[in-house]
């Protein structure tokens, strides 16, 4: 509130009553909506510092207990499962690499398409641009057996190109750099026609440049998207070095029949740490992301 | 289209070969086996199977359920679609209308957006748990007995609200954009012209934000369609019973949990005809109602 | 480090790498999550230990369903894992599929250990077997629902846990709600009010054996005993007498642990995780049964999971899997097993083991899961054996939710129930060739 009162002061002198009232309801209601937002996820920092029993029996905290250094400690040092080489440093590497690797390979390849789609007057093109975008239609979770099948046969199992090269066949950022790409200015492409700029030249020397804080908004956008499978990389991966942090927190929650409590407290810390990374980048890269996007839409 | 295009004969098909063959290998190989054992009863382990022509198709629609799953899934298509979009755009238009804060604002309203759905849903069904979920106790103390996991609307409620929570975030971070290259001369013309900020929201800016907020209106069908499912999922714990479950739920229920290859395929390909019919109707849609200057 | 160490290491190393070379390695996908998994983590590393011939890797594959759909994948594609678990209701997919997986029995006998059925508890010794009586999944975390009452509770009400249900409607729930308790609440519909209805009755739940033989299959839940139980159902829990928190099996277990409810059935494996969260005196007894429906209660179903060894591996590595299923069922690893995790142990040696070292004085209640499915057997009660069981399961979940919130009729519940599910066995039958 008190960062409230003092936007107000200023301005109180200057201007009229009504406008200050509606200020402070513009505040009310983004503070509002901030705490919305917020409050669910620091509720599950405060119950990562309980114990198991105390979770499962009292449900959600609201204050800090005395278990953080130890459930932490445990989530991120402590080697699991059989083979003893799965901790919560090695989940997190290999959500890294999922991320990373699918946000990279999905930016490349789909400005590649959107760049040919939109700039390119031939034979198939509309063609093209229906086989892409229909990919728009079904998502992994409902073919997800016959796509098992076909990443068997190419030998591409417990292996990141397996994890990740199937994720990419969707036309999301397609669709994304081509709405782009259509907001660009005509007159620049003329320009660089006007001065024999050739295809490559103009992708690599303006388009690219041009796309800079669009293409830092894909990457949020698919770096998260990565990070936060579940189902594939479940289905896909048999060898734990394999294992990323998601999987992780629905295995600890995943317990039968009662006949024990989840490791809640260490899903909780899971659940934080797993959060951190695309938070983090989200957060980092901000300013350019909605200016990315802002750019796009003018 | 660009009005200016280049016409190279074989470079536009270059740049085209990555994406379409990962597309074809990893999108119309799985597609085209699923519509293949759409018309198959087949048992799980490929052993032996019976061509049953289009009976996978009758059985799925003639199930008792069917229709309760299509009626659900149109109606918390629009809710989650609404009022995340609508939600956003609230917040958007505020953040774009402060100075002070705006920056922390801009934080808070999408960081939100990094979290993870299962871990979005295991928030949820913590707080709206049964017998200790503060949001439970919240909606006792306001008089209504929400019950998770027994009460069909009780457990949608959930679902939606939990839905909207992780969607407004990627809303409000187009729309903040949105509203930001609306250029500053526009705005200050208006401001003389229709000194009501309400009505001169909906005269003038929303007008101006008509392609985001198309653009975003596919984006969030498609969520409400599919990516809920780690939402959804979480929240049955496994087991559905009498509970919502939508269109694309039901596709995974009996084909990954049931093992029931030919009625699960035939129902994608059911879900995929009828988006390809809404895609092919938005873009049309969008593409002439919608122009980008 | 001078020559004569790295000549030394590299000796090592290749001794080494020979020995492991020499070791065959078998794979087991199971769906133990949490500290189960940990306990299936120690047992492989036991076996890996107790021998110098096989290495057994397990590996977690999801829930039950997640588990069954990776391993069908997987045996379509040519990798699949040597052993995998496979849960009591997708029994029928993985038995049916003929050449999938090598009956136990077998494989134990082709590789020279003995097998004699007599050795395994009479409640498990069926259920994952064939038509003829062979066994074909090796039992392994074997479960079955009992009664778990709040001793405190019981006595503020001066009643003792119920025998029949008659009792439970006149006598022990009345008092316990005057005594300020929910009186009961269960965990999982289709598998405590239905198929061990039918089994603590021995009333036949499906035509053709249950399902066992080789004609047609149809469910007989469409019964007037068992809608006789969801009508009395519906009006216990109008009545404040019974509790129903939905289909997730934790909703329904937490009131009782808090204290809310005063009985819960449950899974006798649930007894390891009440000890750490319950903070009253609680102890066990048999699942109730309708007198009016018959006078001699017999065992119910094992629930749980079996492993199988799936078919196409090697030999050497089908000799491995054996060691690992003779391994698995000797008394000690049984008790352990048993002990850590609450599941009963599977053969009689076993239970004769933990009786003597006196697990069951020290834990009663542990005992009342193996002493009811030993109970006399009927010809109803060695199992059931139903295609496309999780989706018939999925429809019972979803018509009871429907009796039991007002929005259908017991009588139409059960016909729908009864439809669907028969339309779902004439599918499977389909995909059987």
């Amino acid at each position: 509130m008190t960062d409230v009162q003092s936007t107000m002061a200023p301005q109180s002198t200057q201007r009229r009553k009504p406008i200050k009232w509606r200020l402070i309801g513009d505040h009310a209601i983004l503070i509002a909506g901030s705490l919305l937002m917020l409050l669910p996820v620091l509720m599950v920092l405060t119950t990562s510092s309980y114990d198991n029993v105390t979770i499962h029996k009292e449900g959600i905290q609201f204050l800090f207990g005395d278990q953080l250094v130890e459930n932490y400690q445990q989530a991120l040092f402590e080697k699991g499962g059989f083979t003893k080489t799965v901790d919560g440093a090695r989940m997190l590497m290999n959500s890294l690499i999922l991320g990373f690797g699918f946000a990279v390979g999905k930016i490349v390849i789909s400005m590649m398409a959107a760049y040919a789609i939109v700039y390119f007057r031939f034979r198939f093109g509309t063609v093209a641009f229906w086989v892409i975008f229909t990919t728009l239609l079904l998502p992994l979770e409902v073919r997800i057996l016959p796509s098992y099948e076909v990443v068997q046969s190419l030998g591409m199992l417990n292996s990141f190109s397996g994890l990740i090269i199937p994720l990419i066949a969707s036309a999301t950022g397609t669709f994304y750099f081509r709405q782009f790409f259509r907001s660009v200015p005509e007159e620049l492409l003329e320009a660089a026609r006007i001065d024999g700029a050739g295809p490559l030249k103009f992708f690599v020397d303006i388009l690219v440049p041009l796309s800079q804080t669009m293409i830092a908004a894909m990457f949020i956008i698919m770096f998260v998207f990565g990070w936060n499978q579940y189902l594939w990389p479940t289905l896909m991966t048999t060898d734990e070095s394999m294992f990323t942090l998601v999987r992780g927190i629905k295995q600890i929650m995943q317990v039968w029949i009662g006949a024990n409590i989840p490791d809640y407290g260490l899903a909780m810390a899971l659940a934080i740490i797993a959060m951190t990374p695309p938070v983090a980048i989200v957060i980092f890269f901000q300013s350019w992301f909605v200016k990315g996007l802002t750019e796009s839409d003018k | 289209m660009k009005r200016v295009q280049f016409s190279r004969p074989l470079f536009p098909y270059l740049l085209l070969v990555p994406q379409l063959s990962i597309i074809l290998i990893f999108f119309y190989w799985p597609a085209a086996e699923a519509i293949r054992s759409s018309f198959y009863l087949e048992d799980p382990f490929g052993f032996s199977s019976t061509f049953v022509g289009f009976d996978n198709y009758h059985d799925a629609v003639t199930g008792s359920e069917y229709g309760n799953i299509a009626h659900f899934t149109l109606v918390f298509t629009g809710l989650v679609a609404f009022f995340s979009l609508s939600l956003a755009l609230l917040l958007a238009a505020k953040a774009d209308a402060v100075i002070r804060g705006a920056k922390s604002y801009r934080i808070f309203l999408m960081w939100v957006y990094a979290v993870a759905p299962p871990v979005a849903g295991l928030m949820g069904i913590l707080l709206f748990d049964q017998s200790l979920g503060p949001l439970t106790q919240l909606a006792e103390f306001f008089g209504w007995d929400l019950r998770l996991g027994v009460n069909y609307w009780d457990t949608a409620t959930a679902m939606i609200v939990i839905s909207v929570w992780k969607q407004v975030p990627i809303n409000f971070i187009f729309f903040l954009a949105g509203l930001q290259s609306i250029p500053r001369s526009v705005r200050e013309a208006a401001i003389i012209d229709d000194p009501s900020s309400v009505s001169r929201f909906f005269s003038i800016t929303f007008p101006l934000l008509a392609p985001t907020a198309f653009f975003l209106l596919i984006i969030n069908i498609t969520y409400a369609l599919f990516d809920t499912f780690g939402v959804i999922d979480i929240v049955l714990k496994g087991e559905p019973g009498n509970n919502p479950i939508t269109l694309v739920y039901k596709v995974f229920l009996d084909g990954f949990r049931g093992n029931d290859l030919g009625g699960s395929s035939a129902q994608s390909v059911i879900l995929m005809v009828l988006v390809l019919i809404l895609t092919v109707f938005q873009f049309r849609f969008m593409e002439r109602r919608v122009h980008y200057s | 480090m001078n020559l004569k160490s790295v000549l030394t290491a590299s000796v090592f190393a290749f001794v080494g790498t020979a020995a492991l070379a020499d070791k065959t390695e078998i794979e087991f996908w199971h769906a133990m999550g949490g500290r189960l998994g940990e306990v299936v983590n120690e047992i492989a590393t036991d076996f890996n230990a107790s021998q110098d011939d096989y290495t057994l890797v397990p590996v977690y594959k999801g829930n039950y369903e997640e588990t069954l759909t990776a391993g069908i994948a997987a045996f379509r594609a040519g990798e699949q894992p040597d052993i995998i678990q496979v849960f009591d209701a997708g029994a029928a997919t993985i038995i049916g599929a003929k050449g999938a997986v090598i009956p136990a029995q077998d494989l134990l006998t082709d590789n020279g250990i003995a097998f004699d059925a007599n050795d395994y508890i009479s409640g498990v010794r069926y259920f994952y077997a064939d038509a003829a009586g062979k066994m074909v999944g090796m039992p392994f975390n074997s479960s079955t629902p009992i009664l778990y009452f709040n001793e405190d509770a019981m006595n503020k009400a001066g009643v003792s846990a119920p025998k029949t249900w008659e009792e439970f409607q006149s006598v022990t729930a009345p008092a316990l709600k005057e005594a300020g308790y929910v009186p009961m609440a269960q965990s999982h519909l289709p598998w405590i009010f239905t198929e061990n209805f039918m089994s603590r009755h021995n009333l036949p739940f499906a035509t053709n054996e249950n399902g066992y033989g080789d004609a047609e299959t149809k469910i007989l839940v469409n019964n007037d005993a068992i809608k006789g139980h969801f009508t009395a159902l519906k009006g216990w829990i109008d009545d404040g007498l019974f509790g129903y928190y939905g289909t997730g099996w934790g909703d329904n277990q937490t009131p009782f642990e808090q204290g809310e409810v005063a009985m819960w059935l449950g899974s006798s494996g649930s007894f390891g995780g009440l000890s750490k969260t319950a903070e009253f005196p609680f102890s066990a007894t048999y699942l109730p049964y309708w007198e009016g429906v018959t006078t001699e209660p017999t065992n119910t179903f094992i629930g749980g999971a079996a492993l199988f060894a799936m078919a196409g591996k090697s030999a050497e590595e089908n000799k491995a899997s054996a060691e690992f299923f003779r391994f698995l069922t000797s008394a000690e690893v049984q008790y352990t097993w048993h002990k850590e995790t609450g599941y009963v142990p599977i053969t009689n040696a076993a239970y004769d083991l933990a009786k003597e070292d006196g697990h069951y004085d020290r834990a009663p209640a542990a005992e009342v899961g193996i002493q009811q499915l030993t109970l006399p057997a009927g010809e109803n009660t060695k199992g059931y054996r139903m295609g496309f069981y999780v989706q018939v399961r999925d429809v019972m979940n979803r018509e009871y939710g429907k009796i039991l919130s007002g929005e259908a009729s017991v009588e139409d519940a059960f016909q729908t129930i009864e439809d669907e599910s028969n339309k779902l066995l004439a599918r499977f039958a389909k995909t059987q060739g």
